[in-house]
């Protein structure tokens, strides 16, 4: 385990921490306020620049034959730095307003999984092919543009629910319209839809072509099955717009639903991959432990 | 440097003498080219809207014009006789003329508290006057201090925020519901008063197409016509139309005078399949309603009625009140800082022009003397200046001395002897001195002196 990584992190989630109060009061506010908004400006700017700081830090000075996503933690420092950038240009100049309030508290707990990720369940990872890297690239990067429309489905409902109570927009702090935000769920769940699919197909050339943790019957396998549930669910979300039963909310509830299905399917898989490394160690190659030791 | 105010606006003067009074077009231009012909060396902005005629008029303390000649100029321009001017006009002086810009230019004497549009309204007067030549250092500031004021008080204590018509409360619940409108349909159902200016606020939006459906297809063409929705942006449509007219609305505005609702559950429950649920806004300004209350909780549909939009309405008038006392000290500060600013330059405009008068004097008593010692015996040197010396001090007082003529009975003597004893440190109980009495005696025997002063004040 590496200790700057664990203490960058730590400040990090602080920062996103402060980000997410800042943003959150924005919105309570009714009237604009131009302190606060730089304040929240340069809070995510910072929280995305250090992640993606720390992230190439890691890929450069870590990682052996600069691999750059070698373990959990560097998976998840390449998404929030991705998503940081992604929350910080959509809010820049008004172009998604309020979105901060939502996506930052997000941003704050992958930080603090980050964290856990380093000091207690690091795990090296076995990147041995150009498809792993391409499988391991397009679930993250996927999986960013699935918390981007799970946030802006979020927003979505708070919204509707605040319309649907006659509140006026000038006391909703000018949060984005509906038609907005269902725009930016669709799109983004469809840019999340092809990548988690270019992950999903070299996930299964990399089952079929090898030993897997995943063992012989792999299509019974929990991670299988709710990865192919969370494909479909966006596959939902992404054609609402051709459906008649899935729009406005339901829309917005799917793109939430397959967010959590996402993350418990990281979840189950980071602790298969545990179980698995401690029956099957010998099958598996760690890196050197001059690097681990550094690291671990 | 006099600055008055004369007008007349909403506060209590009806909206037909208002018309007689306003100045706008060729109008303006005459009694502009009139007011420079006939005061020089005065400044005039003039402020005409369809709530308010003010004059703004600046001029030196002992020029032209008084009140009455402002109101006769206008009276010779506008369509008002001299006697209906002078019963609607007010007439505000120095510092309660520049107050009333103040609170003019932020929204605090309009008609609807903070409306933002008056701002606009006196920066495009401040502009045709600066165009015409008629604007000075005076108004100059003033009007830049009130506008940079306003925007100051506006920004500060949000007096203009919020909404405070039914319609733009209407069309701010229809942008946060829809991003653009040049692909929506906004379908009007009736076609009365209330319908009108709703729409009007509507129509704004730009959006793809308005239809309007009544049950007089007339009347609904009439209005359509009115409001220049025509050809492919809409039109109007037989009331039997409704159901595919709402089909294809994305915002419905009804204002019908029907007793029973004529939108139900019942009958719009089918028509959200067929809409393939896209979000539709419905603004229901009838009384009594015309749309049920189910509506409003069906999938992606958003209904809000007259008592909604007037609780926000009712909102923003309240929380505009609340911010009047602090709008009132901020405008009071302001005004006391630009009215020092005139004065400051026109106390120093003042003194160049003193001290050149008396330079000038001490110019000509120069010459004189330099003559009078070129002609005389040395011996007399201290003679002739004893006299030039005298000379000069009896033509500088002249002016000021013939003003305390006790024979002249408007003159502010109290007034003046005060303000004399403040500029010359005289003191009240202080006995005048031989000498002094001596230049008193010469002072009296001159002969520029002694025709306008009276004997019994000092002059010493």
């Amino acid at each position: 385990m590496d200790p700057l990584t664990t203490i960058t992190l730590t400040i990090l989630t602080l920062l996103s921490l402060a980000a997410s109060g800042v943003a959150i009061r924005r919105i309570k506010k009714a009237e604009p306020d131009e302190k606060l908004e730089r304040r929240q400006h340069l809070l995510v700017g910072l929280t995305a620049a250090g992640s993606a700081g720390l992230f190439i830090y890691r890929w450069m000075a870590l990682n052996e034959n600069l691999q750059p996503v070698t373990s959990h933690v560097d998976g998840l420092l390449l998404l929030t730095a991705l998503f940081g950038l992604a929350v910080w240009y959509l809010t820049d100049r008004n172009r998604m307003p309020g979105l901060a309030a939502f996506a930052m508290p997000l941003m704050t707990l992958v930080l603090a999984w980050g964290i856990c990720a380093s000091s207690f369940t690091f795990q090296l990872w076995e990147i041995s092919s150009i498809i792993k890297t391409v499988h391991l690239v397009g679930v993250y990067t996927g999986t960013l543009f699935f918390a981007v429309a799970s946030i802006s489905g979020g927003m979505y409902l708070y919204v509707q629910k605040q319309l649907r109570n006659k509140k006026h927009p000038e006391k909703l702090g000018r949060l984005a319209s509906l038609e907005s935000l269902e725009t930016l769920i669709i799109r983004t769940a469809t840019l999340g839809f092809v990548l988690l699919t270019i992950g999903l197909v070299t996930g299964l050339v990399i089952v079929t072509s090898g030993p897997s943790v995943l063992g012989e019957q792999w299509w019974f396998s929990p991670k299988f099955i709710l990865a192919t549930t969370v494909w479909l669910i966006y596959a939902l979300v992404m054609n609402v717009r051709h459906t008649t039963s899935f729009r406005g909310a339901r829309a917005a509830w799917l793109s939430i639903a397959g967010l959590v299905l996402l993350l418990a399917t990281f979840g189950i898989v980071t602790a298969m991959s545990a179980n698995a490394d401690a029956e099957t160690t010998t099958m598996r190659p760690i890196p050197a432990p001059h690097d681990v030791g550094g690291r671990a | 440097m006099r600055i008055m105010m004369l007008g007349a606006s909403h506060h209590g003067v009806n909206v037909d003498l208002r018309e007689k009074l306003a100045l706008s077009g060729e109008a303006l231009e005459r009694a502009i080219g009139d007011f420079r012909q006939r005061f020089p060396s005065a400044q005039l902005v003039v402020l005409s809207t369809c709530n308010r005629i003010e004059l703004y008029v600046a001029r030196p303390s002992v020029d032209e014009p008084d009140a009455d000649q402002v109101r006769q100029l206008l009276a010779d321009h506008c369509g008002a006789t001299l006697e209906q001017v002078t019963e609607a006009t007010v007439n505000r002086e120095n510092d309660q003329a520049v107050l009333h810009l103040f609170r003019v230019a932020t929204g605090l004497d309009s008609m609807v508290l903070g409306e933002p549009q008056i701002l606009g309204q006196i920066k495009r007067a401040y502009e045709y006057a600066q165009q015409q030549g008629t604007v000075d250092k005076a108004l100059h500031r003033i009007f830049q201090q009130a506008i940079a004021t306003a925007k100051q008080v506006r920004t500060d204590t949000g007096i203009d925020e919020g909404r405070v018509s039914v319609g733009s409360v209407a069309v701010d619940f229809a942008h946060q519901i829809f991003e653009h409108f040049e692909d929506k349909t906004i379908v009007g159902i009736g076609a009365g008063e209330m319908a009108k200016l709703t729409l009007r606020h509507l129509l704004r939006l730009n959006p793809k197409q308005i239809w309007l459906v009544n049950r007089s297809l007339d009347k609904a063409k009439a209005l359509t016509d009115q409001l220049g929705i025509t050809g492919s942006r809409g039109g109007a449509r037989p009331f039997d139309a409704i159901d595919e007219t709402l089909i294809e609305a994305d915002i419905v505005l009804t204002s019908t005078g029907a007793t029973e609702p004529i939108i139900t559950a019942k009958k719009f429950k089918p028509l959200l399949r067929k809409r393939k649920l896209r979000p539709l806004c419905i603004i229901d300004i009838a009384v009594p309603r015309d749309v049920e209350t189910r509506v409003g909780s069906m999938s992606n549909v958003y209904l809000y009625n007259i008592d909604d939009l007037r609780k926000v309405v009712d909102q923003t008038r309240d929380d505009r009140s609340a911010q009047i006392e602090q709008c009132e000290q901020m405008l009071f500060e302001a005004v006391g800082g630009c009215m020092y600013q005139i004065q400051h330059n026109d106390v120093g405009h003042l003194i160049k022009q003193l001290r050149k008068r008396l330079h000038d004097m001490g110019e000509i008593e120069h010459d004189r003397t330099l003559k009078k010692l070129a002609a005389s015996d040395p011996e007399n040197i201290s003679d002739v200046l004893e006299e030039h010396t005298q000379r000069l001090i009896n033509k500088i007082l002249h002016m000021p001395l013939s003003q305390l003529d006790d024979r002249n009975t408007e003159a502010p003597l109290g007034f003046y002897a005060a303000a004399l004893r403040r500029l010359f440190q005289l003191d009240e109980d202080a006995s005048v001195t031989p000498e002094k009495t001596d230049e008193k005696k010469s002072t009296e025997s001159s002969p520029e002196t002694s025709e306008h002063v009276s004997p019994n004040i000092p002059r010493g």
